[in-house]
């Protein structure tokens, strides 16, 4: 099983990012994977992915990025800080192991955002990045 | 000063004043939002305020979500008592399967590692990652009866946060067998019979802990209070739909099985100038003497009885603990959660198996109302929703009064009390001691944003001042 995981908050504008792109590439030809869709990570999206071979979470990023967006392998942080309010990909990968021992693989889609306001819709400036992250994506398919 | 106070939902503050002779002179617990949902819902269409009330809250909006539907069945037409039968299943088993899956977070997620490592621990234990690295069989357990909640929320909703399934006078749609045979059978997500034998272990785990622990859960930021909870017509434990009940700390009724309709006759609301949540009492008592308790251990002391027998069983031995006198312990309300979480689980396994929960359900004739008032047992506590609309079906006022409200005054009394109790004439303040203000909060699994109906993510913190205002602690944490 391979799953796509969709961090953020459409009501926020491009803080929907991670939710945009599911949206957009559940529509591709030869996509084949379970998305799901989170306001926020939770403990027990640990025992989701030790079900899955691959997971790729996807998030907008407050910060720049070069290009727009940025596509890495997702580290196992152990050492992160565990709280109900943030709780970061790494640790879920950490919890994962630790509870399940499972080591699925997983990367990390960022999209940069810019606009965080209590709006739906992306920004311009996010459309463009997500087209881009799109893109690079599509050529990974069939996922 | 605590700023902010963790593993709660929502933002406050906790602040101590200390007198000249480093006793504390003045201890509160404030929460510093700006509500607005009452406001800012007036004009909307009534039928819309299940769905709009519901995003006070990414905890509990199960609760929010139906305490408006009972609402604005009455503006629609319908009594709670006159709804379909199969309306009012569907709705109790969402009801059940947020309390259980509330519950479970509360438990395992944020209150569990105050007991596992102690108030005194590192920061750095202080959550349930480290849970998950020293007790992963409790903690994966833990995992699976939040997840059975959230899925079984998920299948009558539509997803697990911000889903819908009352309509005015009904039910959104209709529950398939395939989705119901999904919670009685071992699948990803274990059985409903799983989730009831673990709910088992888990209140015998807790009365372990207590055996091992009492006297300090006996005495832990315990004081006598008032109790408010909803019974049913035999006096049983009622989570859904029933009549309110208090009582005083000896047991002598305070209010006797009241109607829903009544509640603004009961009941005032007080203001304080330091605080955005407010203050609600019992008229006939008064500002004082009328404020109460609310949510599992309240509601385990209001009740005769619970209507399911393994829950009813750990029900008499709670009461036996106290020779069937209110439990004042304000520790213990672990314990009563606990009950409840077996409450649920029994409560969902006879709701899946009832033959009408599949049925179709049919909305019946009626004549519009202009108001409607729903009150039911949130997690924390009993939930009042009131809304009026105009003859068009917009809203013109909505009041709530919110669990965590009723308990305003109870955690402010229990910050009092270890202010006094740990706080007073210490030479230095440590971390641990600011942690047991925050253990005292935490018992009553507050929803902060609730109470004030804010958005956003929301700390708390604790800061101690000495008698010429100057900071002698301060407690700052990323919100947990």
């Amino acid at each position: 099983m391979r799953i796509l995981i969709g961090i953020g908050n459409s009501g926020r504008n491009d803080d929907g990012l991670g939710w945009v792109f599911l949206d957009r590439i559940k529509q591709e030809a030869g996509f084949s994977a379970d998305i799901e869709y989170r306001y926020q990570l939770q403990v027990e999206d640990a025992e989701l992915i030790s079900r899955a071979k691959h997971v790729i979470f996807v998030d907008s990023y407050h910060g720049v990025l070069p290009g727009g967006f940025k596509f890495e392998p997702c580290k196992v942080a152990p050492d992160s800080v565990f709280t109900s309010h943030v709780l970061p990909p790494g640790a879920i990968l950490h919890l994962c192991r630790e509870l399940y021992g499972k080591k699925p693989g997983a990367d990390l889609m960022l999209i940069q955002g810019s606009s965080w306001e209590l709006h739906s819709g992306l920004s311009p400036e996010a459309e463009i990045r997500l087209g881009r992250a799109l893109e690079f994506f599509r050529k990974k398919l069939p996922f | 000063m605590i700023d902010p106070v963790t593993r709660v939902e929502g933002h406050g503050r906790v602040t101590v004043q200390l007198d000249e002779a480093g006793n504390v002179d003045q201890a509160r617990f404030h929460v510093v939002e700006f509500r607005g949902f009452e406001r800012f819902i007036q004009g909307h269409p009534y039928w819309e305020a299940p769905l709009l009330v519901q995003r006070l809250c990414g905890i509990c909006p199960v609760s929010h979500h139906l305490a408006a539907a009972k609402a604005v069945d009455q503006i629609y037409g319908v009594d709670p008592r006159d709804l379909h039968p199969t309306a009012t299943m569907i709705r109790r088993l969402l009801h059940y399967a947020q309390l259980f899956q509330s519950h479970a977070l509360h438990f395992f997620y944020l209150a569990s590692p105050d007991l596992l490592f102690g108030m005194e621990a590192p920061v750095e234990k202080r959550s349930v990652g480290a849970v998950a690295m020293e007790h992963g069989d409790l903690a994966r357990k833990g995992i699976q009866m939040r997840q059975f909640g959230q899925e079984l929320i998920k299948a009558l909703a539509g997803k697990k946060i911000h889903g819908i399934t009352a309509v005015p006078g009904g039910i959104h749609k209709t529950f398939y067998p395939e989705e119901r045979d999904y919670f009685l059978s071992d699948n990803v997500t274990p059985s409903v019979d799983t989730m009831i034998q673990w709910s088992q272990e888990v209140v015998t785990f807790i009365k372990d802990y207590h055996d091992k622990n009492f006297m300090w859960l006996d005495s832990f930021a315990s004081y006598p209070s008032g109790h408010l909870g909803l019974v049913g017509t035999d006096g049983a434990l009622e989570l859904y739909d029933g009549r309110m009940r208090a009582i005083d700390s000896r047991g002598e009724v305070t209010l006797n099985d009241v109607d829903n309709d009544s509640y603004l006759k009961y009941f005032g609301e007080g203001v304080e100038k330091w605080s955005y949540m407010k203050f609600p009492f019992l008229r006939h008592l008064g500002r004082q003497h009328g404020w109460n308790r609310v949510g599992p251990l309240a509601r385990l002391n209001v009740c005769d009885s619970i209507s399911t027998p393994l829950a009813n069983a750990e029900l008499r031995e709670f009461k036996a603990y106290t020779n069937g006198r209110p439990n004042n312990h304000t520790m213990h309300s672990h314990w009563a959660r606990l009950i409840e979480i077996l409450h649920c689980a029994e409560q969902i396994r006879n709701l899946l198996n009832e033959p009408r929960l599949l049925e179709e359900v049919e909305r019946p004739p009626v004549s519009r109302r202009p108001e409607g008032i729903g009150i039911i047992e949130a997690p924390r506590g009993t939930l009042i929703h009131h809304y009026k609309a105009d003859e068009k079906g917009s809203i013109t006022k909505c009041n709530l009064i919110v669990s965590t409200t009723h308990n305003n005054e109870p955690m402010n009394r229990a910050v009092r009390w270890v202010a006094k109790n740990v706080l007073d004439q210490q030479k230095a303040i440590t971390d641990g001691m600011l942690n047991q203000v925050e253990v005292a909060i935490r018992a009553y699994d507050p929803c902060l944003s609730c109470a004030t109906h804010a958005m956003g993510q929301m700390p708390l913190k604790l800061t101690v001042f000495d008698a010429d205002g100057a900071v002698v602690a301060e407690h700052v944490k990323h919100p947990v």
